[in-house]
């Protein structure tokens, strides 16, 4: 019985994989394995609001990565890396903190105010204000879509947006300095790009310190996710970064997709 | 001639017992109101440097590690309206830079 359990499942990828392989288009095989691009880095907050009586806020990574890097929110505002770690609470934002620090009713960005977040009392009528976080995109109570926020910027396989390029091309410029919340820093050093040689038939990894650095700084990954100081000591599976850890900490939710294999391993294939 | 004298007495007195203690206790007011004021300029020290913290000396790194360890005691006696959310956020922020000037000088003493 065990046997032919084995020899279905193999019967079952050696089927599919040539499917997804072939597939004409990429894109369309990634549907199966993605969540719809509009979710893709999508983070329920939900610390203190059921109990408040008001909705969970919907963090849509794709909105806000479009203006700032990574490093300011997950370092200088201080947003944890893992969803709900951070605990913020409605006096959080009302002192000027994490959500807060730029949704204050006050800051000026691309020549717009940003709407303000909590509030200590709030009538009837601010209560819209409230469900543009404390609310899903289903709800209508969201000003961004994620169709029609995107449709300029240039896509990779399952409709993700292709950050890299869209920075690369002008189409956005992100912020790396909150006044007000930002230290001023030394300027960046960028460590060496380095190989991460594979044990399977893959190609070998490119790494590039630089593009990583550039949007996250160095305590974003050092030591948190890569806490090894000894170069080619660390070894990790793809299986360990599906569930997360190194790699997967960003391109498991919010960086492009693990699931684009050529934008990682990058040098010729064994042979 | 002793009136004058009598007037030195009393106004050496005042000055010893009130006035000195007046200054005294303003300047440990000063020094009060800049410790609750400056360990964010020490905060913004100590982390100003994360961007090239490899290229920093095993003395310097030793040096911003304990400057940060002393502000994080700092950071744990907060008092006052702000007092929860500035722990919350300062604390993690400084863990952050702690642990990378940590993880350099790690790196740097394997490397010797």
């Amino acid at each position: 019985m065990v046997h032919i359990k084995k020899i279905l499942s193999v019967f079952i990828i050696a089927l599919t994989v040539p499917v997804l392989a072939s597939a004409a288009d990429y894109s369309e095989s990634l549907q199966y394995l993605l969540p719809p691009a509009e979710y893709f880095g999508q983070v329920v907050l939900d610390n203190y609001s059921h109990k408040a009586g008001v909705s969970p806020v919907t963090f849509d990574h794709w909105l806000h990565r479009a203006k700032f890097t990574c490093r300011l929110c997950h370092i200088d505002i201080g947003f944890a890396m893992k969803e709900e770690m951070t605990e913020i609470s409605a006096a959080d934002n009302v002192n000027g903190y994490y959500c807060g620090s730029c949704h204050d009713g006050k800051r000026v960005f691309d020549g717009r105010e940003i709407f303000d977040s909590c509030a200590e009392d709030y009538t009837e009528n601010e209560g819209k204000r409230c469900a543009r976080c404390h609310s899903d995109a289903e709800s209508g109570a969201r000003k961004y879509k994620y169709k029609t926020f995107s449709e300029k910027l240039t896509k990779l396989p399952g409709n993700l947006i292709d950050w890299e390029k869209a920075e690369s091309e002008g189409k956005i410029k992100v912020t790396d300095f909150l006044e007000g919340v930002s230290y001023k820093r030394e300027p960046l050093k960028a460590q060496d790009d380095f190989s991460i040689k594979t044990k399977t038939w893959t190609a070998d990894v490119i790494f590039s310190h630089r593009k990583h650095t550039v949007w996250n700084g160095c305590e974003l990954c050092h030591p948190l996710i890569f806490p090894s100081t000894k170069k080619g000591t660390t070894q990790y599976s793809m299986k360990q970064i599906m569930k997360g850890e190194y790699c997967g900490a960003c391109h498991m939710s919010v960086a492009f997709s693990v699931w684009l294999c050529d934008k990682c391993h990058i040098t010729p294939v064994k042979q | 001639m002793k009136n004058i004298a009598r007037l030195f007495f009393i106004g050496f007195l005042l000055f010893n017992f009130w006035g000195r203690g007046f200054i005294v206790g303003g300047s440990l007011n000063t020094v009060y109101a800049q410790e609750q004021g400056d360990w964010k300029q020490e905060y913004a020290e100590i982390c100003a440097k994360t961007q090239n913290a490899m290229e920093l000396s095993v003395a310097e790194l030793k040096d911003r590690i304990e400057r940060a360890d002393k502000l994080q005691e700092r950071i744990n006696k907060l008092e006052g309206p702000l007092a929860e959310t500035e722990k919350k956020v300062f604390t993690k922020r400084l863990k952050m830079c702690r642990e990378l000037y940590s993880f350099a000088l790690e790196y740097k003493e394997h490397k010797e």
